[in-house]
């Protein structure tokens, strides 16, 4: 998708100006989405986005320049303007010759860019009228789909030339339950490292009707009640306390800067020994998964924490270079525009040996969150917090009535200390994650677990 | 430009044989510059230029869109062809407009400025050198400056359609920002601040890193408090942040698909008294002044809330067609690749007379609350509910005592506007560009201890 001989051209221009090491990230992303607003198709629309990012790395700094005017003169021109201050040349530039073919095992049955745009409509319909029959209650619901082919072309001048195809759609389902002075909403949205077979793969009925229920559950909820208390978190999108927790202070964007309160702490105990956490980017076809990261490594399956013990970070060139680490696999960018840095693919706490009945019936009182909203952490302090969509009271070992507005808050090295259950119905769950080089899809992801004490916000 | 305008020429020419009634072309380019500075050092430097346009036009009286960042005329077919498709699929009944332009005044807003643009790369490398020395040397505690960032940023808009409509921004700002985290007794505590500028005078990177500094080791040594309800001031730049989660109830779109709790109350009291809620895209220096939308229509300024009364909601073109009202120019789309929705511009709460220190001899004992954080997640956009990592201080008898962190603050923003007992003359806008006073309410949920 881009001349070689123009890569090698670039690269061995900004090593002749004195770069250190120099990387092209060029794209190609054509993206489509289909809305529909209580069951009429409302906007259609789509695009296509075409750059290249051009990094340079010179004596610990970072230069990065991307244009999306590919013409050969431009390229040269802004690549000698981003080299003009490194100085004296440091090294060889290596030639790049042909990309590695593209040996992606995230293989799609169904491209996007063929599939048909009336069938995808017919089977959101699925989703939306399942949502509006299951109750009168239903007043509104909007149901879409996202998708994106993105072509990338990676080189460096140490001679690594790749190239991969990445195609990913996503659904949402989002049904909203009314009274007389009440909005609550039910939220879904499954998605694939894969085409337009997705839509065949979901039960859409079914996602329908279960963001409806949980809308309509939560419309007749009382109050979360607020305080202290242990806290049952469920399985899938309940790893985003994870995710937020421990995740981002995992990455070595954070860390090497000693801007995580993990850092420095390889080989201690950081959590509950029952925790083992993996960041998996190799699972075929998932939402988060990877063939090859954006600067051309490729993706892997690393544990951060086995039993308690923390046992590695997610590593980027650049900030494996300050920390004297190797990449893992974990480099990512939203688009051309965006400095790769080190962020998560799919990310879960693995299995343990209770099972959810168990930890339920363990539990005299406490907060059973069922589906969990986003949320968001301060690595520097640890600090974070994130929504619950729905709740229950759990008392005497029993799930009672529901509850909502709750929010969970605390610091991340604490609350991974506190888990005292893990169960053994490990799920993963999409959703989109937003840092420094932008916002990528991701997985969270965890069996049922509870933690002894968490601050509950409620009302 | 003579590029842009043949490719505009041939593509509205193209829409109009391949079918469209009526069609427009959005163009917008930008270059954005950013110096990073750590540890004394430029660990960052970026410099991009990007563009691309945007087309979308009537077929059939639907709306077809695309976009592509290449002008090459090679794209027109495609992007015709994907527009007419997209157009083609659309069940709505809802009417959409081209702008016919018909009528338009627009005003004159001050978007740019020429010393913005002589600003160099040594100049920002500067600032932001200055602005992490400022801020390890403003308090002892400081430990880590993670972020000292300079941005220097141009636009253009330009927006031409089939009924002739030919129309052009060109804005520049600079941007320097700090990020510090600062230690005490083992414990640490991060907090950042920025600052917006419109001319190369005003750039004064010590006053950012004191208002960094000053906001981080406040809240050294915070504690949580009891579980409870209490008096508390909104903070502005809190309270700004917490209006920005639920502008969308304001806008006409919402609420005629039924997504927006304040549906069919134009003319009721939906707030205190004291209350008062500004659009004002013709503000002097604001985040998102503009003279006109992403549509071609020219921008107002506009009361929301008049004294506690709804007085209106912001439209584009269709929303206002559909509750038969005037567009109100906030008919914006967030660049070339996104769709004409609704935004606002410089929305704030109107400032009111009370300093900080009468606010807090007004609450006597309560809190004040000076950051919420996760407001992507715990406030609901539609029912208005929101429950929120929070944190700032504790006042007893007037003063303020202690800092505090690790509760949550909950209510329902629209049942908020309501308890507003004092408004603050000390109204700030925040990042996204909504800006509010401090305001001291009655009765919010606190989760703590």
């Amino acid at each position: 998708m881009f001349d070689t001989e123009l890569a090698n051209d670039i690269l061995t221009l900004a090593c002749d100006k004195g770069a250190d090491f120099a990387e092209i990230f060029a794209e190609n992303n054509q993206k489509s989405s289909i809305s529909l607003i209580n069951g009429r198709v409302e906007k259609v629309s789509g695009g296509i986005d075409s750059g290249l990012g051009l990094r340079l790395f010179k004596d610990g700094r970072v230069i990065y320049i991307y244009t999306n005017d590919m013409s050969r003169d431009n390229l040269l021109k802004m690549t000698a303007e981003a080299a003009s201050g490194c100085g004296e040349k440091s090294g060889e530039a290596v030639r790049v010759i042909n990309a590695d073919k593209c040996d992606t095992p995230h293989t799609v049955k169904n491209s996007p860019l063929t599939a048909d745009k009336k069938y995808m409509i017919q089977r959101l319909r699925l989703a939306d009228e399942a949502a509006r029959r299951y109750s009168p209650l239903v007043t509104q619901t909007s149901v879409g789909c996202l998708d994106s082919v993105q072509n990338v072309f990676i080189a460096n001048s140490e001679g690594l030339c790749r190239t991969d195809e990445r195609i990913r759609t996503r659904i949402s389902v989002n049904a909203v339950a009314s009274s007389e002075t009440e909005k609550q909403t039910g939220y879904f949205g499954p998605g694939g490292l894969k085409g337009a077979e997705l839509f065949d793969e979901i039960d859409l009925e079914a996602v329908g009707t279960e963001a409806a229920r949980s809308a309509v559950t939560m419309l007749k909820a009382d109050n979360c009640p607020s305080g202290v208390m242990p806290v049952i978190l469920d399985n899938g999108f309940g790893g985003v306390i994870f995710h937020e927790a421990c995740g981002h202070g995992l990455e070595a964007s954070a860390v090497s800067k000693n801007a995580s309160v993990f850092a420095g702490k390889l080989g201690q105990r950081i959590a509950s020994p029952l925790i083992t956490a993996i960041d998996d980017g190799t699972i075929k076809n998932q939402w988060g998964s990877i063939y090859i990261d954006d600067e051309g490594e490729y993706g892997r399956k690393n544990v951060l924490i086995e039993n308690g013990i923390l046992k590695g970070y997610m590593v980027d060139r650049y900030n494996g270079a300050r920390m004297g680490m190797a990449e893992t696999g974990s480099s990512r960018r939203q688009s051309y525009r965006f400095v790769p840095t080190s962020r998560m693919t799919n990310t879960y706490i693995d299995a343990g040996k209770s099972s959810p009945e168990e930890i339920i019936a363990a539990t005299e009182y406490g907060l059973y969150a069922k589906y969990m909203g986003g949320g968001s952490v301060n690595p520097a302090t640890g600090e974070f917090n994130f929504a619950v969509n729905e709740a229950y009271i759990v008392r005497n070992g029993k799930i009672c009535e529901p509850v909502r507005g709750a929010t969970l808050i605390g610091k991340g090295a604490e609350v991974l200390m506190d888990i005292d259950m893990v169960g053994t119905n490990l799920r993963l769950a999409e959703g989109m994650c937003g840092a420094s080089s932008g916002s990528i899809p991701v997985c969270v992801g965890q069996p049922m677990l509870r933690v002894s004490k968490i601050t509950v916000g409620g009302r | 430009m003579a590029d842009i305008e043949k490719f505009k020429a041939k593509l509205l020419s193209k829409a109009a044989e391949k079918g469209f009634e009526n069609a427009e072309f959005y163009y917008q380019s930008s270059r954005t510059r950013r110096v990073n500075v750590f540890g004394g050092k430029v660990e960052k430097y970026q410099d991009s230029s990007v563009g691309g346009f945007s087309f979308r036009g009537l077929y059939d009286g639907k709306m077809g869109y695309y976009y592509s960042e290449s002008l090459d005329e090679s794209v027109i077919e495609t992007v015709l062809e994907n527009a007419k498709i997209n157009a083609l699929l659309i069940e709505s009944e809802d009417k959409e407009f081209i702008f016919d332009g018909k009528n338009a005044e627009y005003s004159e807003v001050q978007t740019y400025d020429p010393s913005i643009d002589t600003v160099t790369a040594e100049e920002m490398t500067e600032y932001a050198i200055k602005l992490e020395k400022a801020a390890y040397a403003a308090d002892e505690r400081v430990k880590n400056v993670l972020a000292s960032t300079m941005t220097v940023g141009e636009s253009y808009i330009s927006i031409g359609n089939s009924y002739g409509l030919d129309i052009s921004e060109k804005a520049n700002y600079a941007f320097g920002f700090a990020d510090c985290v600062a230690e005490e007794n083992g414990t640490a505590k991060e907090n950042g601040e920025f600052a917006f500028y419109t001319k190369k005078s005003e750039f004064d990177p010590e006053s950012v890193a004191k208002a960094a500094v000053e906001k981080t080791v406040a809240m050294l040594g915070a504690q949580s408090v009891e579980t409870g309800n209490y008096k508390a001031i909104i903070r502005n730049e809190a309270l700004a942040d917490l209006t920005d989660c639920f502008i969308g109830c304001f806008y006409g779109e919402n609420v005629q698909k039924g997504f927006s709790l304040l549906k069919g109350k134009t003319g009721e009291k939906i707030a205190a008294e004291n209350i008062t809620l500004i659009d004002d895209p013709l503000m002097k220096n604001g985040l998102a002044t503009a003279g006109f939308d992403s549509e071609g229509v020219p921008t107002r300024k506009k009361v929301l809330i008049k004294n506690g009364v709804l007085e209106m909601f912001l439209h584009n073109l269709k929303s206002a067609a559909a509750a038969g009202e005037e567009p109100t120019g906030n008919g914006f789309k967030q660049s070339y690749k996104g769709t004409v929705g609704i935004s606002a511009t410089n929305l704030y709460i109107q400032a009111g007379d009370k300093t900080m220190t009468e606010l807090c001899a007004m609450m006597n004992d309560g809190l004040i609350i000076t950051e919420l954080s996760g407001l992507h997640a715990g406030a609901n956009s539609i029912s208005g509910d929101f429950s929120l990592l929070a944190s700032g201080f504790l006042v007893k008898g007037g003063k303020v005592l202690s800092p505090v962190e690790q509760i949550t603050a909950a209510g329902n923003f629209f049942e908020l506007l309501c308890k507003a007992k004092a408004v603050g003359n000390d109204l700030k806008f925040n990042s996204g560009g909504v800006g509010a006073p401090s305001v001291l309410f009655d009765g919010i949920s606190i989760a703590g201890k």
